[in-house]
């Protein structure tokens, strides 16, 4: 958006819209450019959501939309208006007490520096509500889209495997 | 600071620990404990940088160069600064009128044609000329990152652009300079001789010799660069919150540049740092222009570089060689001599990790016995992004051109390649062993690590993936399977004296002496605290590495404790010493001495303090399972007496530090590579893998069907953790040997500047590794471990590219792995020649 040279300026439109996040409503004005990404970081201050590309390749942006996993950087977030949104943030039990997924990772050692991590975890999520019980070619598949530098995706498998068993239970 | 553990995680964790459950009972150092770390970025509640935006604070956008090289001609900014969202913009005109060039350029090491040391300055903003593309031009602020590039497109370069050069060979030929008023391309060139080179070239039987090539690669962390940087009128001082990595190291870089004092800048880094792998010690050009613009508008002001600006122009990139390398060899399989030559292209400048082209120095010849060993390279300069340092710093291109000659030198003797290697290992009874570059091997067997992946791969020969029958059956569709192990040397605990040997008058150091030696310790503090819990403070920056988890462990052990009862912190770079930190797969073995240190000193303070409350001889105490007890009555103060009692002495004794002194320090057998400033690494960590790798002759493409893998770090304190880290560096390595590459057009252009182009390993390209570990303890070492961060990096590539040599030995391809990454399209032009 470029200004002219007699510097007139149209502040950005806006654009209100309300998305339940973590079983809250938020209703906000935003710019139509807004990522739901940044929107969920600035505006809902859920910095679990992790941005790491900013153009789909990573995943540590994954949230769930209405129950699909999705990269949040792909989307704006007037896209979300209407929509429920789930994150990191909403998986851990009010007390405090883990995920059977977080629980998981914790106990394989599925994260080091952790920065991809709120992305495996709602993929994971995804994963599993869709097969409980997922082999080894299936998780691969399940969590292609995500990137972790640090771990080499051995205790990932283990993370996920364990999460399933923890799950079925 | 935030990010210190919560306590109730630990609890939870050492409950499921294996071996300790009872505070004094038996160690925690040794086992799995889950890390401290985990809860706090499982819940989404960790904060990285780029989660800290404080109140008032504004946002920084560059203006980058599209051009690899080019006059700048006239920036104009008046279209930009009449946007109303826009609160400043700043070209190098601005700040060369305030503050200081980076204290990383070339001038520190660059001697010009003439041979005589030049001054070249590197502004944080390009100053007259862009070298590369990606380099900033202008910052802009605004009140948010969205405002801030708009702006910044309002900003407009007019350039005269000039012909790039953008390969390090010919750079060497100066057709096109980089740097006019050095008049070379080549800033730093050095050649060094151990032993009698001459005559072992000339006695030997054969001399085999190859040329290799490593693309350009780097760490490229899941999280990019970050600062909020705060400049404070009142105390004319700085805060700079980033993610920089060794920040009580480098941040000289910054208060430098800015031209203030240490104490007025203060770097803080976040407790959880998206992983570095060694590629963030040179982020701070963004910490400075952020600082600067901080002081212009007395806001805070933050930066976030986004994935294009990283891969682009981040000054991330690392190692990019051209090998050329021989090794003199007799019929009977003995290696005489090795000579190595090699260009680095660093890019447009060469920045911090200039010592990266020296580490190979401290495992020149691998686990190999060759005592007579030439090394030399060109540094140069092109219109590229500039070099940091990446896991491995080096190592890793120098082990893979190295077995490839071996594969080589195999061939031309007619020797199985296993069999040429075994001959020629450094066997247990040599050591410690001094290599002629002198550095000095700890202790090992890697004989029997040969062995034992040798088994492993003979049990794959039989009904595994190598059964003669698959592959016999997949050479049928095409698929050429193999694999060629070795054993390979991961040096660890980098000193940091020899680190300056380019800014060194190197003629001097041969007869320098020993007292010279100027290493950094590690520092570690504690204080006991009212609540009877230890609250420790490591004087480095983490990213990953479980360094809370793993002072809670050693310091629970020494001081009778358990881990949940320890806190761990990070303290800044003001209330930090100056110090190493976090790098060089320093860690468990500093933070091991450092702990122990501290620890003791703790102890003693404890029971003077007992000893003074009870009126007592000191004789008549004794510390024992986290307090101290009086001996005659049996009467016990626990921590948390002491820290009441010691509550209102002047002199605080509950609260202590100490400074380890690296370990190569005490050892006469490092005096002579410590003088000369030859790389001190006085771990060995080893291990060999056997990557079953699977070659489709139709499309070049390689798989990897199982990473097998036996490793040695020494004493490994907390098991997970070690596997952990051979995990990531095996994946990294596996990267590096097929996918990554930040190629670059003829003219400068990059072509990988998204990581649709620049392909990290995924999980479907990661294999299933398979790992064994020994431990043979370093007897350098408090605890006998070893360096441990880099080694997957080091020795996969090199494992990858030798197997593949392997697998396409039965089609006779020449070389086929001589260029990193093995890229489908480079090896099957190879296949199709050796078809003709
Ligand atoms: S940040 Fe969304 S995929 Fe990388
Ligand atoms: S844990 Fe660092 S990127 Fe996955």
């Amino acid at each position: 958006m470029r200004t002219d040279s007699t510097g007139e300026y149209d502040a950005p439109e806006r654009r209100e819209i309300t998305v339940t996040v973590n079983g809250e409503a938020v209703t906000a004005a935003v710019e139509p450019r807004v990522k739901l990404s940044d929107f969920l970081r600035s505006e809902c201050g859920l910095t679990g959501v992790r941005v790491g590309c900013e153009h789909g390749v990573c995943g540590a942006c994954t949230v769930q939309q209405d129950g699909r996993a999705i990269k949040s950087c792909l989307s704006y977030a007037v896209q979300a208006d209407g929509a429920e949104v789930e994150t990191v943030e909403g998986l851990a039990d009010e007390d405090g007490s883990l995920h059977p997924i977080q629980e998981a990772f914790h106990e394989t050692h599925a994260l080091q520096c952790g920065f991809c991590t709120s992305g495996f975890v709602v993929a994971t999520k995804e994963l599993l509500e869709e097969n409980p019980d997922p082999s080894r070619e299936e998780i691969e598949r399940g969590l292609a889209d995500n990137i972790c530098r640090c771990t080499g995706y051995q205790n990932i498998y283990e993370a996920v495997e364990r999460a399933a068993a923890k799950m079925r239970e | 600071m935030s990010g210190s553990q919560p306590t109730e995680v630990a609890g939870e964790a050492e409950a499921d620990a294996p071996a300790a459950t009872e505070a004094g009972e038996e160690s925690f150092t040794g086992t799995s404990l889950p890390r401290v770390e985990d809860h706090r970025i499982l819940t989404g509640e960790a904060e990285y940088i780029h989660d800290v935006t404080p109140e008032d604070c504004l946002h920084m956008a560059l203006v980058r160069s599209m051009h690899a090289h080019a006059e700048i001609v006239d920036i104009e900014t008046s279209e930009a600064e009449t946007h109303p969202e826009c609160e400043l913009v700043m070209t190098a005109e601005d700040l060369k009128a305030e503050y200081n060039p980076m204290p990383t350029g070339v001038g520190r090491i660059a001697t010009g044609a003439s041979g005589e040391a030049v001054e070249l300055p590197e502004w944080s903003l390009a100053d007259e000329k862009v070298r590369f593309v990606g380099e900033p031009v202008a910052l802009v602020v605004a009140s948010n990152r969205y405002a801030a590039e708009d702006v910044a497109d309002l900003v407009t370069v007019e350039y005269d652009t000039l012909e790039a050069v953008a390969d390090g060979m010919a750079a060497r030929e100066d057709e096109v300079v980089v740097h006019e008023s050095i008049g070379t391309n080549v800033v730093d060139h050095e050649r060094i001789e151990f032993g009698d080179l001459q005559t072992a070239f000339e006695d030997a039987d054969h001399v085999v010799s190859g040329e290799y090539s490593w693309g350009r690669i780097s760490g490229v962390p899941l999280e990019t660069a970050g600062v909020v940087a705060t400049y404070d009128d009142e105390t004319d001082s700085f805060d700079v919150d980033c993610n920089i990595q060794l920040h009580t190291l480098v941040d000289d870089t910054i208060y430098e540049t800015l031209g203030y004092d240490a104490d007025d800048v203060r770097v803080n880094v976040p407790a959880d740092v998206g992983g570095s792998y060694g590629t963030k010690i040179a982020i701070h050009r963004y910490c400075c222009l952020a600082a600067m613009a901080s002081q212009q508008l007395e806001r805070p002001v933050k930066f976030e570089e986004d994935r294009i600006e990283n891969l682009q122009g981040g000054d991330v990139h690392s190692s990019d060689r051209e090998y050329e390398i021989q090794m003199a060899v007799d019929d009977d399989g003995t290696m005489r001599g090795l000579d190595v030559w090699f260009v680095d292209d660093f890019g447009a400048f060469p920045r911090y990790p200039i010592n990266q082209v020296l580490k190979p120095l401290s495992v020149v010849t691998n686990s190999y016995r060759i005592d007579h060993v030439g090394y030399e390279y060109d540094l140069v300069l092109t219109n590229k992004t500039s070099q940091t340092a990446y896991r491995g710093f080096g190592v890793d291109p120098h082990i893979y051109a190295l077995e490839m000659i071996v594969d080589e030198a195999a061939r031309e003797i007619g020797m199985d390649p296993t069999e040429f290697r075994r001959r020629n290992l450094i066997t247990p009874d040599q050591m410690p062993y001094t290599l002629p570059s002198k550095n000095v091997y700890d202790s090992g067997d890697y004989p029997a690590t040969l062995d034992r992946i040798q088994e492993i791969v003979a049990d794959e020969r039989d009904g595994g993936l190598l059964d003669p029958d698959v592959v016999a059956e997949k050479r049928e569709e095409g698929k050429y399977r193999g694999v060629q192990p070795s054993v390979i040397i991961e040096p660890g605990v980098s000193g940091s004296d020899w680190t300056d040997r380019q800014r060194s008058n190197r003629e001097a150091l041969d007869s320098r002496s020993r007292e010279e030696v100027d290493e950094l310790p590690e520092h570690l503090r504690a204080e006991l605290r009212e609540d009877g819990t230890v609250r420790a403070y490591l004087a480095t920056d983490s990213s990953g590495q479980g360094h809370q988890t793993l002072v809670s462990q050693l310091l629970a052990d020494e001081l009778e404790i358990l881990p949940s009862e320890i806190e761990v912190d990070y303290l800044d770079s003001v209330d930090a010493p100056t110090e190493y930190g976090s790098a060089a797969s320093r860690m468990a073995v500093m933070l091991s001495g450092a702990t122990v240190g501290l620890a003791e000193r703790l102890v003693e303070n404890a029971e003077e303090l007992a000893a003074d409350g009870w009126g007592v001889s000191i004789d008549d105490v004794a510390y024992r399972d986290g307090g101290v007890e009086r001996i005659d009555t049996g009467e016990t103060l626990s921590l948390a007496d002491l820290a009441e009692l010691d509550a209102d002495r002047d002199e605080r004794l509950t609260v202590a530090s100490y400074d380890y002194d690296h370990p190569a320090l005490e050892r006469e057998e490092f005096d002579d590579a410590l003088r000369r400033k030859l790389p001190v690494y006085p771990t060995a960590a080893f291990g060999a893998n056997a990557p079953i790798v699977e070659v489709d002759v139709e499309t070049g493409e390689v798989e990897i069907l199982k990473f097998h893998t036996v490793r040695d770090c020494g004493t490994m304190l907390n098991p997970t953790i070690v596997e952990g880290q051979a995990h990531g560096g095996i994946a990294q390595g596996v990267g590096a040997a097929l996918l990554e590459e930040f190629g670059y057009e003829e003219d400068g252009q990059p072509q990988a500047i998204t990581l649709f182009d620049y392909l990290l390993p995924s999980i479907e390209t990661v294999p299933e590794i398979e790992m064994e570990h020994t431990e043979t303890p370093s007897p350098y070492t408090e605890t006998g471990a070893k360096g441990v961060g880099e080694g997957g990096m080091i020795d996969a590539p090199a494992s990858i590219a030798t197997s593949i040599n392997a697998a396409l030995e039965p089609l006779s391809v020449d070389e086929p792995a001589d260029r990193i990454p093995v890229a489908p399209d480079h090896l099957l032009s190879k296949i199709r020649e050796a078809e003709e």
